[in-house]
């Protein structure tokens, strides 16, 4: 997946993360992490939305995000909302196969 | 006890409120808020205020009541979400230094800071990817050299100082300043440079982008004093320059036209002569030529004499206010 534009998806409420993903020129992801618990889940956080972006086969981006604690299933589902955005596609590939 | 009130309209009653309130906050409202947000107390007093003005996030000031109740972090949240609703993602603000740990928690980072202000952005890396973006001098020509110009429109003065300026540099880099204030766009005033410049094979010419900071984005209302505002602009656009921008682009020198009229452009001379020398860059003032100003040439359009303004300007951008040029102009934009 290419990410052309800005994508963003999420807030800054608690319990929530903003996750903005831009396009870049060069390979590799550069993420830019902000957590109010960077010191107990920084690592975590950083492994969920670049798992995400992995999956997704996003292998160029700027990706900046602002961490209220949120919990793993709410990273990657905004980095995942953020990531489509960019790439300005709706072919969702849902990994639970979609609703049934 | 607070509620977020978004899409304020600053307005009648409410824009007193509202000015009396930054007022005791040590803020002067200066108009120019495209989408307000405000935290209000149950009995309608205002307690907390932020406003989106462009890409500038303005105005943030929160009551000492709500001090360590998430209430900036509240309004700071409204305001970068309804500027990525508009579209806007690249986002700027200024604080009073000391205030950066706040912004940093939702996501701002510090560009620059001077002792009494400090310049943020909503992305790590913008002005190094800013940077990475602009045209380079060619290595090995010798000294590369910079000059910050509006050229609202290119006359035959800004020609005369560029020429005196590209002959004392291997390279020199014009930066056209990109605010979209004048009464000629950007893209106007960027092309009357380009084609006036065309002839002279060490000049470059690129925007000044969001990072070279003008009288027109930098915020003077939380400064008291006239003096003061100006020290204060003048000290954080020459930190960004020196800091910044010179060692990217490997200027070591930057020149400037010297002020006989303006007492606020000649006060910020000085301070560019004070202060950039302490980051490695000499600044070289360039007598004014023939005392044209492109202030006169706009007067001259303002009286239709196409004829006294033919004469201040050179053959290309002449050429340009005959033809389309002169058909957009906009007589009522601010000067």
């Amino acid at each position: 997946m290419e990410i052309i534009t800005t994508g963003v998806a999420g807030t800054m409420e608690s319990s929530d993360i903003i996750v903005r993903v831009e396009p870049k020129d060069t390979d590799g992801i550069e993420l830019s992490l902000e957590s109010q618990v960077m010191h107990q889940f920084g690592k975590q956080i950083e492994k969920v939305i670049l798992e995400t972006l992995g999956e997704l086969g996003v292998t160029r981006a700027y990706v900046d995000a602002v961490d209220k604690g949120a919990l793993d299933c709410t990273v990657a589902a905004r980095t995942l909302a953020a990531a489509y955005r960019g790439a300005q596609s709706t072919d969702f590939v849902w990994k639970n196969g979609g609703a049934k | 006890m607070f509620y977020t009130q978004t899409g304020v309209l600053l307005s009648g009653e409410r824009l007193t409120k509202t000015e009396d309130f930054l007022h005791r906050m040590g803020l002067v409202y200066e108009g120019g808020a495209n989408y307000t947000v405000q935290l209000v107390s149950e009995y309608g007093d205002i307690l907390g205020n932020g406003c989106l003005c462009g890409n500038i996030l303005k105005y943030i000031a929160v009551d000492s009541s709500l001090q360590g109740e998430g209430g900036a972090t509240a309004i700071v949240s409204e305001l970068v979400s309804e500027a990525y609703r508009r579209g806007i993602t690249r986002l700027f603000l200024f604080t009073k230094a000391g205030n950066e740990d706040t912004f940093r928690g939702v996501g701002f980072y510090t560009v620059a800071s001077t002792s009494s202000v400090c310049f943020m952005e909503n992305s790590r890396s913008g002005i190094s990817r800013w940077l990475s973006s602009l045209k380079k001098a060619p290595e090995g020509k010798g000294i590369t050299g910079a000059a910050v110009m509006n050229c609202n429109p290119f006359t035959l003065g800004h020609r005369y100082l560029i020429e005196r300026a590209a002959e004392q540099c291997g390279t020199l880099m014009i930066f056209v300043v990109s605010e979209d204030r004048s009464r000629f766009t950007f893209e106007q005033r960027f092309e009357m440079v380009c084609r006036g410049t065309e002839d002279l094979n060490n000049v470059i010419v690129q925007p000044s982008g969001d990072y070279m900071i003008s009288h027109a984005t930098f915020p003077t209302y939380f400064m008291k004093e006239g003096q003061d505002k100006l020290a204060a602009n003048a000290e954080l656009d020459f930190n960004i320059f020196g800091r910044r921008i010179a060692p990217a682009l490997g200027i070591t020198r930057r020149f400037v036209g010297t002020e006989p009229y303006c007492a606020v452009t000649r006060s910020y001379n000085e301070c560019m002569k004070r202060l950039l020398p302490e980051f490695g860059v000499e600044v070289i003032e360039i007598p004014r030529y023939g005392g044209i100003s492109a202030s006169k040439v706009r007067e001259a359009l303002d009286k239709n004499d196409l004829q006294a303004a033919g004469e201040l300007v050179p053959a290309s951008t002449f050429g340009f206010l005959k033809g389309t040029g002169a058909a957009a102009l906009r007589p009522d934009a601010d000067e």
